[in-house]
Formats: structure tokens, sequence, C-alpha cells
């Protein structure tokens, strides 16, 4: 890395804030999809916005290539960082600057976490929606460049939904605002193009959120099925009722077996268990809910558990948020695949996993929020055995594909990052990925922000295939995939 | 020479018209019905329209999956006529559904009361397909709600008052039809007690699907469409808000909300006029109109407002000869971004529009908006000049 670059790097930010030493760089090789590592050239803790400005300032006019980083909590490489190139880590820009509650509203430097923001705004009535399980640890900015969903997007959206404006620094070292505290800023739908861009475009320097009331009631319902099918013919029934549920979720019995011998939450030992929550004002909830539970009843449920107190509610989501780590409880390793079909798609693209099941030889779970289709197939193998390492990522991706044939999606969640931009051209055209370009190209005409993710390129060579691997703060007991 | 009409009959025409054009280099501006083309900027450069009125089936509803993937040209209110079969609607309403098309809808992001609960028509999106400037067809998103997978090119399109691509379908995220609904219509004393209404509203225990103001008639209209008991149980929380803050209330159902609901969207967009959307935080809506109000009574015109009170979004109808229109949308603006908000003008007449820019300032990411446009549309062939900065 040029000298004459870094003496400027160095001068630009906060004394430590910029990180040489290839000991210090180890932690930030790879984000939660563990086996992609790079070492970058440096990484770079910037304390304010203006520092973020001339790091990519810097960068620019020394064709210098950098990657943006929150906490790393990504599953799909999107923070890889580029070899020679610099990390801009952005954890240190962690302050809540304004919560409004009368306009419910909130702004946050990037590196704020997630779960922050509820947690301040509580007392106050409010939360911010969007709930993704690694909540307690992602940040704002990742969030906003994954466009993160948790459980509870089927009723209330994604991060796209929430994020009323953004500052942000683009590729040539220019801030922006795009967005703001108010709706319907004039002008082109940016902010609508950049929230899920993958830190592609820009590094966001500042957000405002929209914050939520709290719903007054809440009323969670487990249910056991003999059949994934069954529970799905519930789901289907409740969608037929007109009733949106705060969130619907499945399990099957491999990961109900997984999620028992790891946390205990007690779940039927049935073939399928279905989770709905539903909330809002107290009487409009519990008159849908007789609806649901007389649904279930009729789709042939032979539990039904419902839990009246957040004790019982906690217990209930405790079971579905461990299934992933669980997983290692009945398997050595397995590997997470996140891919979405429409609903109603589910029951056959389910049968076409179990039949890949059997033929790979290979035991898959299945957990998934079933109300949106997302799907997040855990494929069981053991590394000791050689190959299967390989064969459990061509299983993983022969999931996408029936993803695809089902007029779905190859990403619901974790994003494209450098570990599916080699499936997107399955997913989309040459025409559709130029379309996507032409926007690349307006705001990163060098290509110096986090080049190599979401647009196909050949595959490296040397890559290994991704087992799961535990994540830092998995281990730490701080968040578990979901 | 007199502005032309393409009318293709299918997506496929549609784009090889486009290419034609740009080979030609003709400039289009993209339609549906025309209902909105008086929207946005002047169109002083224009060789043709390409109307995708004729885009207009099949209307493909996968009602089991919540969505929809419909036609620009299918009207919403032809959609939604289909979505009823299945008990379903694509929960947009703005004014004038019956003309609106979805391609029109989708290029000025329009929506009405029920944004309240539903989101605006970028809430609602979640796939499009587009013919590029050049001709060659793109899609992005898809069919499914959660789908993080590339960018997301339909919330770009929401908005771009056709300046980037024309919109051939979009595919939308729906609503199930609720089983009843009830309008709470209260009235209170002024401007302030209205804005302030809404607010405590709004932060009820209540699932209202539309909080609306009037004025100059300071009055609310709170809408609760759910199962038939809780509209009845919701409205009467409602009504003992508005009593408690002084108001006067009543319950309305059946054809007299109906009928509540059409005078409402009348008050602003009957024909003519002048109309603005002005945004503010929630809290500034109370202070908007109370300039307004004396604004109106200082120069002397008539004036009409329906909006989204606790969204700070609002409709401003002028009536009043072209000077002092002129005047108000000068005047309005001042007061929108002293407040923090912005004012755009969304129709006016010829006379009006030649004097004013409807968008106004629209800051340092007017730039990228350029760059953006430029890759779409290098040769600046689509609705030159109709867009905001200049697009
Ligand atoms: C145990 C576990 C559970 C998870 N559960 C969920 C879940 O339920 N739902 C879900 O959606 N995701 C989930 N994830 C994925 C992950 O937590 C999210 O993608 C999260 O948003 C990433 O945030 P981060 O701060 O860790 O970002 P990072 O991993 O650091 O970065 C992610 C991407 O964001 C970009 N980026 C980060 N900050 C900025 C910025 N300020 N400006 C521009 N770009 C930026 C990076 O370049 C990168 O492309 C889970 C992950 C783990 C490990």
């Amino acid at each position: 890395m040029n000298n004459r670059f870094l003496d400027r790097l160095a001068a630009a930010v906060s004394p430590g804030a910029l990180l040489r030493d290839p000991v210090e760089l180890l932690t930030y090789e790879s984000d939660a999809l563990v086996h992609l590592r790079a070492t970058p050239g440096a990484a770079v803790l910037p304390r304010s916005a203006a520092e973020v400005q001339a790091v990519v300032r810097l960068c620019h006019e020394h064709h210098v290539p950098f990657v943006a980083r929150g906490h790393g909590t990504g599953l799909s490489g999107g923070a890889l960082p580029v070899a020679d190139g610099i990390l801009i880590v952005l954890s240190r820009l962690n302050r809540i600057l304004d919560i409004d509650i009368p306009n419910l509203r909130v702004t946050v430097e990037p590196g704020v976490t997630n779960a922050e923001i509820t947690r301040q705004v509580a007392p106050l009535g409010c939360y911010y929606a969007p709930d993704p399980s690694s909540q307690s640890v992602c940040s704002i900015g990742g969030n906003i460049a994954e466009n993160s969903g948790g459980a509870h997007c089927l009723k209330y959206g994604f991060t796209v939904h929430h994020v009323l404006g953004v500052e942000a620094v683009l590729p040539t070292g220019d801030m922006i605002q795009v967005g703001g505290a108010v709706l319907d800023p004039p002008g082109l739908d940016l902010l609508g193009v950049m929230v899920g861009s993958e830190g592609t475009l820009a590094v966001v320097t500042k957000a405002t959120l929209r914050l939520l009331r709290r719903p007054e009631a809440v009323l969670t319902l487990l249910a056991g099925f003999g059949s994934i099918d069954e529970a799905g013919e519930a789901v289907s029934a409740i969608i037929g009722h007109g009733i949106v549920p705060a969130a619907v979720e499945m399990m099957d019995r491999l990961t109900i077996d997984a999620a028992e011998a790891a946390v205990h939450p007690d779940f039927p030992k049935t073939g399928a268990v279905l989770i709905v929550e539903l909330d809002g004002p107290q009487d409009e909830v519990h008159e849908l809910f007789a609806i649901v539970e007389r649904v279930c009843h009729a789709s042939g449920a032979s539990t039904i558990e419902i839990a009246r107190d957040a004790a019982a509610r906690d217990r209930i989501w405790r079971g579905r948020k461990a299934a992933f780590a669980a997983m290692g409880r009945v398997s050595p390793n397995y590997y997470v695949q996140d891919g979405v079909v429409p609903r109603t798609r589910l029951p056959e693209v389910l049968r076409r996993i179990r039949d890949l099941e059997a033929r790979s030889g290979l035991r898959i779970g299945n957990v998934f929020h079933a109300g949106d289709g997302n799907l997040h197939p855990l494929i069981c193998y053991d590394e000791a055995i050689a190959g299967q390492a390989e064969h459990a990522e061509a299983v993983a991706s022969e999931i996408l594909q029936y993803c695809i044939d089902a007029g779905g999606s190859i990403t619901g969640e974790h994003g494209v990052g450098a570990d599916k931009s080699k499936h997107m051209s399955k997913m989309f055209g040459p025409n559709d990925l130029d379309a996507m370009r032409m926007v690349r190209s307006a705001f990163d005409p060098a290509a110096i922000c986090n080049p190599g993710k979401v647009f196909p390129t050949p595959r490296l060579c040397g890559e290994v295939p991704g087992p799961y691997r535990q994540h830092p703060i998995e281990r730490a007991g701080l968040a578990e995939r979901f | 020479m007199p502005i032309r009409l393409l009318e293709p009959p299918d997506a496929e025409t549609a784009a090889a018209m486009l290419a034609q054009s740009a080979t030609d280099g003709l400039s289009l501006v993209p339609r549906g019905c025309g209902t909105k083309l008086s929207w946005g900027g002047d169109l002083p450069r224009v060789d043709a329209f390409l109307s995708t009125r004729l885009l207009s089936s099949p209307i493909d509803h996968f009602a089991g999956d919540l969505v929809a993937t419909v036609p620009a040209g299918a009207t919403l209110a032809e959609v939604n006529a289909v979505l009823a079969h299945e008990r379903q609607w694509l929960p947009i309403d703005p004014a004038g559904a019956a003309q609106a098309t979805i391609g029109g809808i989708v290029a000025t992001n329009d929506s009405g009361p029920r944004r309240q609960k539903h989101g605006a028509t970028r809430d609602l999106i979640i796939g499009i397909e587009i013919a590029l400037a050049d001709g060659r067809r793109a899609r992005a998103g898809g069919r499914v709600v959660k789908n993080v997978a590339g960018y997301d090119l339909a919330r770009l399109m929401c908005g771009s008052f056709g300046t980037l691509a024309v919109i051939l379908s979009a595919t939308f995220k729906l609503a199930p039809l609720a089983p009843a609904s009830r309008t709470v219509i209260a009235d209170v004393h002024d401007a302030a007690g209205a804005s302030d209404l809404a607010l405590q509203i709004n932060a009820a225990p209540l699932s209202p699907s539309a909080i609306e103001l009037q004025a100059p008639r300071h009055r609310l209209l709170i809408r609760f469409e759910t199962t038939e008991a809780a509209a009845i149980r919701q409205s009467q929380a409602a009504l003992a808000i508005v009593e408690a803050a002084h108001g006067t209330g009543t319950v309305v159902e059946d054809e007299g909300e109906r009928d509540a609901w059409r005078r409402h969207e009348a008050l602003v967009w009957a024909p003519g006029g002048l109309v603005l959307k002005v945004s503010v935080l929630p809290t500034e809506v109370a202070g908007v109109l109370t300039e307004l109000e004396r604004l109106a009574a200082g120069t002397g015109f008539a004036y009409a407002v329906v909006g989204r009170a606790a969204l700070g979004v609002l409709a401003v109808r002028v009536d009043a000869p072209d000077d002092i229109s002129v005047m108000a949308v000068e005047a309005l603006r001042r007061v929108a971004a002293r407040r923090g908000g912005a004012a755009i003008v969304i129709r006016a007449p010829a006379g009006v529009m030649a004097r004013v820019d409807p968008w106004g300032d629209v800051g340092a990411a007017s730039a990228m908006m350029q760059a953006v446009k430029s890759r779409f549309d290098p040769l600046n062939t689509l609705s030159p000049g109709r867009g905001p900065a200049g697009l």
C-alpha cells in the first residue's frame, strides 16, 4: 500500500484510528460468513462523519477500494474486505443523536445497534420494528445495507419501511442527504435503492428512522401438526380469513428435536410446529386470535398452546430462535441456506427438498418464516468425512434452484454479498443486471465502493465452500440465527 | 407540431417503440390515461406520448400469497375489482382511482388516506418490469414479499415521473379486504385542535386505516376498517377521545360513510385549481395550517386542505387568479421550508405552471439524481425536463 496514501489517511483520522498491524486486522478478515476471508490493507475506525468523508475522499483520489463494515454479523460476506483496500469500520459512530417521540422519529449514527434503539425508547412506549435475530449486536448501518428483516416483518415490513432518511458519503467523497425526517422529499427515491444495496453505493453516516408504539396486546400460539403440509394448510387458512399475523414461523421434526436438546422449550414431538403471533388493539387481537385457534384445530392440530404472558411467549420464541444453533446437537456441521418461495409453493418445494435429502444422504432440517415463504434449510454434514462439505454446499445451491423454479428468490434476508453473487444470473437476466449496474455506475463510476459484491463475477480460485460455523456472538450467547 | 400518441398493444411493442424513438432521437413521455399529465413539470420538448393504457391484461392474482402482478395500463379500479373476488385489494387509494393506471400511480408514487395504515405505493411494490430507454426490457425484485436479491429498482421507479424508464408491469403486496368499516367525523374549534386530536388518535391503542384532516373547516375523518365488533368498539373509543378534546363527533357507516369520503376527496381534487403537496413533521401541521389561514385571509384567496394529519402530508388546493396562485406557491414553500418541510406543485393551471418550479429545491442529492438519470436515459429522451431537479 502506497505510503503517501497511508500517511494522509493517518492524518485524516483521530490518533489510533488507523489499524495496520496484521494481528489487529485479524478481527476484520471476515464477517459472520467466516470461510470467506481477506486481509485489508488497513482498517480505519473513524469517530465522525467528517472523518469518514475524509477517508473516502482519499480513497477516491488514490483509487483505493474501500469496504464499509458495521458489526460484522452479515451472513453473505458483504463486509468481506478487499485485499489491499481500506476497511471502514463504523462501530465508533455509535451515538443516538435525537429522539422525537411526538413525531415517532429517531436519528442515529450507523454504528448504533438495532436493539439499542428499542432499549432507549421502550420506557416511552415505543420500539423500532425491524427485529433481525442478531439485533442485540448488528448495526443500523448494516441493517440499512442489507434491508434486514426479522420474524415480525410479515406485518411490519423490512428496514426499508422504517428508514426515512440517511446522510451518506458517496464514493467520490461528497456528502449527501437523502430523505429526512419528513415524508415524500422531492426527487427520485434514491433512498429506496440505497437501502439493500449492501454497501456498494455509499457509506451511511447517519439515519433517521421511524418508531412505532408498542401494541396494546400480543398473543402467541404454538400448534403441533402431524406434518409440514398440515401446518401449511393452517397458514393458508389464516391468510384466507383475511388475517395478517405479526409473525408466522414453522419448524420441522428435526429442528424441533434439535431445539429440545439445546434449550428444552418443551415443544410437542410432532411432525411440525407452527408459531402464530398476533398483535394490535386488545379486542381486535382477541377476536382474530379465536379464529386462528379454530383454524388450527380444523387443519388437524394435535396440540395448541397459548402463551398469555411474556414468560410463556419468551419460552416459545426461545425454542424457535434456538433452532439454528441447536443443529450442532444433532450434527457436527451444518450449512444454513436462505431462500424464498411464494408461500403457496412451500409444500411443493419442501417435497423437493425431502427428495433431495433422500438422494443426497444428508439430513436437512427446515425452519422458516412461513408467512412470507422465507426458508432456512439446514444441511447437516460432517467435515471430517472427505468431500462432504463440498457436497453440502452443492445441496444448498440446488435448493436455491428450487426457490428460483418456484418463482422465489435466492435470498430473503442475508443478502447476496460475495457469497451468492454467482447465483445472481440464475435469477436475473443480463438486461436486469445491466439496469442495476446503471445505478451502481452512477454512484460509483470508479468501482471502488465494496467492489466484487452483489454482481456476478467469476468464482475465485481457492475459495472453499462455506459450512456453518458458530459466530463468536453466537458462542457468546448474544444472538441466535433465525 | 402536434404531439403524437403511440399506443402499443403489448409490452414487446412498447419496448420496440422505445428503441425506435431512441434511434430517431425522439423524446417520449410515458402516460397511462393521462390523468396526471398536468403533474410535474411542463412538457416543452416532447415529440410523442407513449401510452401504456392498452397493456391492461393479464392481472395475475396470487391470492394465497397476498400478491398480484398487474400491467401498467390497468386502472386501479379494474385491478381492485379483480382482487375483490378473493376479498383482497391493492391498498392504495389515491384520488381518481377509476381512471388512474398502475403505471401512473407507480410513476408518481401516489397514495391516499389509507397510507396511514398501508403505506404509499413505494411501500407496497415488490417487483417491476420496465422498458429501458434503448428498448431493452428489464426486471427487478420479484413476486415474493421478502427478497433482498439485487438493487431495488422498483422503489427507484416510484415517483420517477417517467424520467428513467417506461413501467410495463408491477408486482405488489396486497391486503385483505376488511369485513367492516366505520368513520368518525369530528369537528373541532381550530387548526391546532384538529392536528392535536389527530396525534392523540394516532397515539391511542387503536388501528385506524386513515386519519384525515380537512381545512379550513376544522374537521377530522378517522376510519376503522377491521372486524365489525372492533370497528364499532374503536370508533366509540375514538369518539370518546374527540369529546374529551371538546370536539363533537358522529360515526358514519355504509352509504353515509362512502359519501363522506367522496366529499372529502372532492374538496381538493375536483377539477381545476392549483394543488400542492406540503410535507412537514406531524407536529408542524398545526403551524402550517395556521399560517395558511392567515395568508389566505390576508391575500384573499380560497383554499382547501385534506391530508394525512398523523403523517404530515397535506394536499393544499388554492383557487385564485394566476398571479395570486404563483405568490401562494412561493409563500407556502417558505412556510414549509421554515418548518423543515417541502412543498411540491402537483397540479396547476398552465399559466401558473409556466411561472413556478413545481419541485422546488431538491438539495445536494440532485447531482446524484442527474447521474442516475444520465445512466438510464443518456440521450435524455424520456420525459425531458419533467422530473425534479430538471431531470
Ligand atoms: C446469529 C445471526 C443471526 C442473524 N439473524 C438475522 C435475521 O434474523 N434477519 C436478518 O435480516 N439478518 C440476520 N443476520 C444477518 C446480519 O445480522 C444482518 O445482515 C445485519 O444487518 C448486518 O449488520 P452488521 O452491522 O453486522 O453489518 P456488517 O456485517 O458489518 O455489514 C453488512 C453489509 O453492510 C454494509 N455496511 C455496514 N455498515 C454500513 C454503512 N454504515 N454504510 C454502508 N454500508 C454499510 C457492509 O459493507 C456489508 O455489505 C443474522 C446474523 C447472525 C450472525
